[in-house]
């Protein structure tokens, strides 16, 4: 009963919080706090859970270094343009993800501390997907993958910033598309190659 | 205030800008040229590459400041302002309009027919597509016919095209690959070959065209003082607010305006000529907003046509799920395209439209749980996604050939005011009485076309949704050979003011039924010869 309850406590800081307004954000944009060692340890150790296993160790550690890199490159405020067909201009980026990640972090290691270990990353396996699995149906599921990093889960947000990725894409088609890189022309006229080499 | 002369003074820095500036250089190479842009100029090819890369990583926009703030208009579809204009974000997309377009009052009693013959405008598409840097594949249809082959081989057809050709020929009707501004051949133009980036409304490696390029290389030939040195000059950031006119004679004797960093009415320009290439909406704007007393209802307006039979064409597209795997993201903005609906029968209801294809990948993202709700991690939430890419989809789009009614317009908005004071423009199109009469057939048969091509291939077909806007927009400053009904000759000259041409999109009577820069750009090489003087 302790160790639902606790669960659901430390989900409430994975429930989105309302953002601060757009235009403000755009004139005075509030520094997001670092993500510090432990944070991304806490990362890789999400990752271990919900990235798949099949990718191997290292594609996964590249995957959490590039969704920390996102986080630490992003800029508040930033112009967004105007879309095709629209008189308007698009709202700038909003205020940082990262503003909502320290009490997330704070909610995985406080589950930790309550099954004995010092943080989440020192949890076993199947423990972290305990805890993933109820952050990510409780209080509110979370049914899509965002395609870009909001802050109002992270463990939602380095799921999305994976699978809605050209590596994951190329991972589910076994196949060398890599869509968001530039290509040469050559050799487009036939199926990508399947991953591993070797031309399909 | 600042005052610069120079004989040929064009308003605007587009794609239309571009060419005619270009085009003035060659014929006549001792003429000096000044164009003024309100935007800025975005000529930091060096971070293309970093811009594309946030604008995927974040979604900022890939042309950063492209665009100003306060002069806004309801109605327009996009809201660049910059030197290269719209084309900055443009796809590439180099379709002709079809001999159809320009007699449609001889030969189906509709709207009007154009003031040029179809072998005229003909050459000078040619001309378009030389200057652009065009890579096509020839139409196999004989009405197609073009006096000159395309200066580049076609984009290679992807896997994926070449999967969705033979798919949609099994239909009945004919598919090749779209013609595009884009280099198949290093070096052409002096920028390098497609290297399929996908993100073509940013070109990182300048393999699609943009006038910038253009721009560029004018300023170039003057440092390099070939002996027309200086003769071309761009100001950018300046808004040329009004054109005024010569005390005794319907001449343009200026066009004024004010700098970004400066006050009102700070910059006057005088010119032999005045070249307006702000495109559909800043063009006849500026006319109206010019209005004076000899022409109270404003510049070359005594038609009482400036602002109206503003035109475009609507779409009718689906995606169509089939029995084909293809890989998402090969060249996303590659397509086929079929030309056969150009033509209809006089005995026939009458329906135009172009058919384009594209790789899509529709119904075939990443779930984070499963049918039955349950949460997807790690490699069940990838073995779940492959049970969705055992088949493909396809995009399927025709935009169709409308015609505006005479109060389709853009006019001033006293309520919508720039830092200057200025009125902005507002554009609401209107089609005409007989366009909106066969508006049910017009679904009609596009519905029926999807499920022909949906039925070639075991393919399920979505929702059929029509544009809620007119796209690749045009007229305002219509031409023809009357001056009660329309603005400009033939060669954009208007009909009031012998000084001041008109040129690119706003001259056109009708909007076509296919993507509208080529044809915008033909027009204005057109009127670029006798600009000069040819």
């Amino acid at each position: 009963m302790r160790r639902r309850a606790l669960l659901q406590s430390i989900a409430g800081a994975f429930v989105a919080r309302p953002l601060v307004d757009l235009q403000a954000a755009s004139q005075t944009p509030v520094a997001a706090p670092d993500l510090s060692a432990a944070n991304v340890a806490a990362l890789h150790a999400v990752a271990e859970v919900v990235l798949p296993a099949s990718i191997g160790e290292p594609p996964r550690r590249d995957a959490v270094e590039k969704f920390v890199a996102w986080v630490r490159n992003y800029k508040a405020g930033a112009d967004r343009g105007h879309g095709y067909g629209a008189s308007t201009l698009s709202a700038p980026t909003g205020p940082s993800p990262a503003l909502q990640y320290p009490a997330q972090f704070a909610a995985l290691d406080a589950q930790a501390s309550s099954q004995g270990a010092v943080s989440f990353a020192a949890l076993a396996l199947d423990q972290r997907r305990a805890v993933i699995e109820t952050l990510l149906n409780t209080p509110q599921p979370v049914n899509r993958l965002p395609a870009r990093p909001t802050g109002a889960n992270l463990i939602a947000d380095l799921m999305g910033f994976y699978f809605t990725g050209a590596d994951a894409q190329n991972l589910a088609y076994n196949a060398e598309i890599n869509r968001d890189s530039c290509r040469s022309l050559d050799g487009s006229d036939r199926a990508p190659a399947p991953l591993g080499g070797g031309r399909g | 205030m600042a005052r610069y002369e120079a004989d040929v003074v064009i308003i605007g820095g587009g794609i239309t800008a571009a060419m005619v500036a270009q085009k003035l250089r060659e014929l006549r190479p001792q003429a000096s040229v000044i164009v003024v842009e309100a935007g800025k100029r975005l000529f930091d090819f060096e971070n293309r590459f970093e811009y594309r890369q946030r604008n995927l990583d974040y979604g900022e926009n890939h042309w950063p400041g492209d665009f100003i703030s306060d002069q806004n208009a309801r109605g327009i579809i996009s809201r660049t302002q910059a030197v290269g204009g719209s084309a900055l974000h443009w796809g590439g997309v180099c379709n002709r309009f079809s001999e159809e377009d320009t007699r449609l009052k001889s030969m189906y009693g509709l709207a009007v027919d154009w003031p040029i013959e179809w072998a005229d405008l003909e050459k000078h598409y040619c001309e378009a597509e030389r200057r652009l840097g065009v890579s096509g594949e020839p139409s196999p249809l004989k009405e197609d016919w073009r006096s000159e082959p395309y200066p580049m081989p076609a984009m290679t057809s992807t896997f994926n095209l070449k999967e969705l050709k033979t798919w949609a020929e099994q239909s009945g009707i004919p598919f090749w690959t779209t013609p595009q501004a884009k280099n198949t051949v290093d070096g052409y133009g002096g920028r390098g070959k497609c290297r399929r980036c996908n993100t073509c409304e940013i070109c990182p490696t300048g393999a699609r065209y943009s006038p910038d390029w253009t721009f560029k290389q004018l300023l170039d030939l003057n440092r390099a003082g070939d002996g027309a040195a200086t003769k071309f000059q761009l100001h950018d950031q300046t808004l040329i607010r009004r054109l005024v006119l010569d005390p005794s004679t319907p001449r343009i004797a200026a066009a004024t305006g004010a700098r970004e960093d400066g006050g009102d009415d700070n910059v006057e320009y005088r010119a032999s000529t005045f070249v307006l290439a702000s495109g559909y909406t800043w063009s006849p704007h500026l006319l109206l907003a010019s209005a004076n007393s000899r022409f109270p209802n404003g510049l070359a307006n005594s038609s009482d046509h400036v602002g109206r039979y503003m035109t475009g064409h609507l779409a009718f597209q689906t995606t169509i799920d089939l029995n084909l795997k293809i890989y998402p993201g090969m060249n996303e903005q590659h397509s086929l395209i079929s030309r056969q609906f150009f033509r209809c029968r006089p005995d026939q209801p009458y329906v135009r439209h172009d058919l384009r294809v594209w790789e899509n990948a529709g119904g075939r993202a990443p779930s984070m749980r499963d049918r039955s709700g349950k949460l997807l991690l790690g490699d069940a939430l990838i073995a779940d996604w492959r049970t969705r890419l055992t088949r493909g989809t396809a995009r399927v789009r025709g935009y169709f050939d409308v015609h505006p009614d005479k109060d389709s317009r853009l006019t001033l908005d006293p309520a919508n005011k720039n830092r200057w004071g200025d009125p902005m423009p507002v554009v609401q199109h209107r089609t005409d009485a007989a366009t909106q009469a066969r508006t049910a057939a017009t679904r009609q048969h596009f519905e029926q076309l999807f499920a022909q091509l949906a039925k070639a291939n075991d393919g399920r077909m979505g929702n059929v949704s029509g544009l809620n806007y007119q796209d690749h927009p045009a007229g305002g400053c219509r031409m023809g050979t009357d001056p009660s009904t329309s603005v400009v000759d033939s060669h954009g000259r208007t009909h009031d003011h012998e000084n001041l041409f008109v040129v690119g999109s706003p001259t056109m009577p009708t909007g076509g039924c296919t993507n509208g820069t080529l044809t915008f750009v033909a027009l204005a090489l057109r009127s670029a010869a006798q600009i000069a003087g040819f």
